[in-house]
């Protein structure tokens, strides 16, 4: 008997996880279908469901239908929130590039993180469990939590539900139709305002479900956004980008997968989930049941090329340069830390920027290569004993390695795809720093990691991070300038184009990926002996987004972009930090504000202002 | 016809692709029941003239009236509601949408004045698509593709059909059915604006023909006047030359 409860636990565990994935990532797929915009804030709208749905849930009598009515209240109320983002944000932006459309959505995640702190507090939030929902069921054997089989029997029924309206409703049908092309949709006569607005709501609607299912078991707390939207876009790609029959494949895939897979190999689960989702990309790049991407409408529009600066910005970029040289002869320690940072930042960002941008390669997880550097310079030091310099070597060497190896199969997909591939490649990488305790110290990083003694006073350690970084930028630039920089946006502007003219267009996009990831890689190095030590944490997605959010906000279209960008993140961040215990939702609310008055970014925009102000 | 009461008056309609202008001054009308054809070779402007008149391209220039109303750089949804039809080049049926699911989406309130177009009249003017109705579009053929594109417009019930070369690429058979759902359309009292490149396609079926060249309207007057010019024939000869 004790045999098939072996089987029959993790099966059933498996099921209601997966449950719990494909609520979340149905409203995701769906949301994504029809608006095209992927929605990073929609474990916002999960987290949002569990702290609503655990405030009515606890002032509800607690008996099972206390507990419905308080589900379905909470997807009533995240259907106007999300309601109202699409109505207040986000059908300002869908003309946008997808990347500001991201970049507007993480605003929103920001301001949530802090909204939601205000009003429900730091600490965990468990509901009170009455007796039924404490309840088990005794399954060969073994005992398994009887709410979840609830879960379980919620995710046919949901997905029963959405297949009817998608099919039986003449809303659904315009759904799918929109899904599709939707600027056809509209040529027939269909106000898309009223179908974004209500998908979104529904989307939300689901999101809420899935966050109020959550709490019998775990709780709602304040980290649950990030990993709730990592897990749902995981799923959303294995299943295809707007497919819902794909969403709930993928999530009986992965649900199964992790439960099985913590029996089997129990260190590596968190890789594991990654690895499906690399492998289903290489073998099916639109996911196991998507469609090639079909009309984006619009997007083809020429982009700048880059030019020589004008004399006045380089004569300007001089001075700074001067100025950031001499800086440790009249700053304090402190000062010269952060102004280390600030350049760390910046060659972090232009790596990145240098294949977002001209390489038309967005990547959600650049921290990889960050963090591969910083590590590869930490086992430099402990492992070879490497003096510094060996060290700083190792770093963009390592990096720019891996970066070369998997970007073979990176290179072969494109748009949100290859977004989502690079982050499945940096969560691989952060689950193995994070798991493989034995070599990379877990959670507990590896300490002591100290530049050579020449470089080791805020001064001397200064003006080696800006001579490094300021080469490091500079070069990225010298190349992007060179015949090989024209091959890679030619490459991204037409591929075909540019394999007609024989160029290799595919070795070109290789080598931009494995050049950017080995400057990522100086810069977790640099940042290493910077801070003396090494955390996963330099790999999490939050910090590929950091990176993210200052090329954006710099501009992807200007050359200086990354470096503004970089400065004025890292600036503002510490700015905020200091002023305002609510610097998240300071923050997420300037990037808004940015994305809806400066789509370009802040040098996009000065470039623009300057250009006007110019005398022709 | 004056522009004043055409059903379909275009003014001066310019519009650019980025920086790049395509169309300069197109100007041109077209009546209930009556059908102009837009000839002009390949990348003319004929497809840009017909975006801008839906409201898919915004049109930097000109005006547009459509029923007595101005709707330039109106929405898409707007234009279409007030029925003004568009098939596009291409197609665009939903693929992934049964037939009877893609006519569906084209439903449209019944207009005063107008028959109202239902599924099962269209299943008569189009046979081939009654046979087909639970299939999905994707799997259709080019030629029953055209006619779901035509039959899902028509479910909008307009006043005046943009058909952007509802003749490209389909067999001689499906080519003549096309011209006899064209007519039916025109005696119901339907405005057709037709794209072609083929001369004898137009000429069948045209009462007007508005040639563009480069983005302008080069040459303006009845088919028949066309057909008596030499010297226009000559030189837009290259028009009709099947490729
Ligand atoms: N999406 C686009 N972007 C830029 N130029 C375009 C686009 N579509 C068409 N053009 C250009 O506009 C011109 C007119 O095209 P089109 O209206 O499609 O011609 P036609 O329908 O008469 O063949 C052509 O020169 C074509 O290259
Ligand atoms: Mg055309």
């Amino acid at each position: 008997m004790a045999g098939t409860g072996q089987i029959l636990i993790p099966l059933l565990t498996g099921l209601a996880d997966a449950a719990g994935l494909f609520f979340v990532a149905s409203g995701l797929t769906v949301i994504f279908g029809v608006t095209r915009v992927v929605n990073f804030a929609h474990g916002s709208l999960t987290m949002l469901g569990a702290y609503c749905g655990w405030s009515l849930i606890s002032r509800l009598p607690p008996t099972p239908l206390g507990f419905a009515l308080g589900a379905l209240a909470t997807m009533a109320i995240l259907a106007v929130i999300g309601a109202g983002l699409e109505i207040g944000l986000l059908r300002r932006v869908y003309r946008a590039p997808e990347l500001f459309q991201l970049l507007a959505t993480f605003g929103v995640v920001l301001m949530a993180q802090d909204i939601v702190q205000w009003l429900w507090g730091v600490e965990d939030l468990a509901l009170r469990r009455p007796p039924w929902l404490r309840a088990f069921v005794t399954l060969g054997g073994a005992r398994f939590p009887r709410f979840d089989l609830v879960v379980i029997a919620l995710f046919p029924l949901v997905f029963l539900l959405l297949w009817l309206l998608f099919t039986r409703t003449r809303w659904g049908r315009l759904v799918r139709a929109a899904t599709e092309d939707r600027e056809m949709v509209a040529a027939l006569g269909v106000d898309q305002r009223l179908l974004f607005t209500s998908v979104f709501a529904l989307g939300a609607a689901l999101a809420g479900l899935g966050g109020v299912l959550m709490l019998p078991d775990a709780s709602a707390n304040l980290g649950m956004d990030l990993t709730t939207v990592t897990d749902a876009f995981v799923v959303v790609v294995v299943g295809g980008l707007g497919s819902l029959p794909g969403a709930a494949l993928a999530s009986l895939l992965i649900g199964l997968l992790q439960a099985f897979g913590i029996m089997l190999v129990p260190r590596a689960t968190l890789a594991l989930v990654f690895v499906v989702m690399a492998v289903v990309l290489v073998l099916r790049p639109n996911g196991l049941l998507g469609r090639p991407p079909g009309r984006d409408g619009g997007g083809g529009e020429a982009r700048a090329l880059v030019r020589p600066a004008p004399a006045v910005l380089r004569r300007f970029g001089l001075a700074v340069l001067v100025l950031a040289a001499l800086a440790p002869l009249f700053l304090g320690p402190y000062a010269l830390a952060v102004g280390t940072e600030m350049l760390i930042a910046m060659l972090f960002a232009a790596s990145l920027h240098f294949m977002m941008g001209p390489g038309g390669m967005a990547s959600f997880g650049h921290a990889a290569w960050f963090g591969i550097g910083a590590y590869a310079s930490a086992f430099a030091v402990h492992l070879l004993a490497a003096p510094m310099p060996l060290g700083l070597l190792l770093a963009p060497l390592a990096a720019g390695a891996t970066a070369a190896l998997f970007g073979a199969f990176v290179v072969r997909l494109s748009g949100v795809y290859l977004a989502m591939l690079t982050l499945a490649f940096a969560q691989i990488v952060w689950a193995i720093a994070f798991q493989w305790v034995d070599l990379t110290g877990g959670d507990n990083g590896i300490l002591g990691v100290w530049p050579a003694r020449w470089a080791a006073g805020p001064r001397g350690f200064y003006w080696l991070a800006l001579a490094l970084a300021v080469a490091g930028t500079l070069g990225l630039r010298v190349i992007l300038a060179a015949p090989f920089g024209h091959a890679l946006r030619g490459a991204r502007d037409s591929r075909r184009r540019a394999e007609a003219i024989g160029l290799p267009v595919t070795a070109i996009q290789l080598a931009a990926f494995a050049l950017s990831g080995a400057q990522a890689g100086l810069a977790g190095g640099l940042y290493a002996y910077a801070k003396g030590s090494v955390f996963p944490t330099y790999i999490s997605l939050g910090h590929s987004v950091d990176a993210l959010l200052m090329v954006l906000l710099g501009g992807v279209a200007t050359m200086s972009g990354p470096i503004v960008g970089a400065l004025a993140y890292t600036g503002l961040y510490d700015v905020l930090l200091s002023a305002t215990s609510l610097w998240r939702l300071v923050l997420g609310a300037a990037i808004i504000v940015l994305v809806l008055a400066a789509p370009e970014g802040i040098a996009g925009g000065a470039l623009k202002l300057w250009q006007r102000v110019r005398p022709a | 016809m004056t522009a004043e009461t055409a059903l379909l008056a275009v003014e001066d309609l310019a519009t650019f692709y980025g920086r790049a202008q395509i169309l300069h001054g197109i100007a041109f009308t077209c009546g209930a029941g009556e059908v102009v054809v837009l000839l002009g070779r390949n990348g003319a402007g004929k497809s840009t003239t017909m975006k801008s008149l839906i409201g898919l391209l915004r049109p930097a220039q000109g005006r547009i009236t459509f029923a007595g109303t101005d709707i330039t750089g109106a929405e898409p949804h707007r234009i279409a509601r007030l029925g003004l039809g568009y098939v596009p080049e291409e197609r665009r049926v939903f693929a992934g949408l049964s037939v009877a699911e893609n006519l569906d989406i084209g439903r449209q309130a019944p207009r005063p004045g107008l028959a109202p177009w239902t599924p099962a009249r269209l299943y008569t003017l189009f046979p081939n698509l009654a046979a087909a109705r639970d299939r999905a579009a994707g799997q259709m053929s080019g030629g029953e593709q055209q006619m779901l594109a035509i039959a899902r417009t028509l479910m909008g019930n307009p006043r005046l059909v943009l058909l952007d070369e509802p003749s490209e690429g389909l067999s001689p058979l499906i080519v003549e059915h096309m011209a006899a759902a064209i007519l039916a359309l025109k005696a119901e009292g339907v405005g057709i604006v037709l794209a072609e490149q083929n001369l004898h396609f137009a000429e069948r079926l045209g009462d007007r023909a508005v040639v563009i060249e480069k983005g302008s309207a080069v040459w303006a007057g009845s088919l028949a006047a066309l057909a008596a010019d030499d010297a226009a024939r000559q030189r837009f000869l290259a028009v009709g030359v099947e490729t």
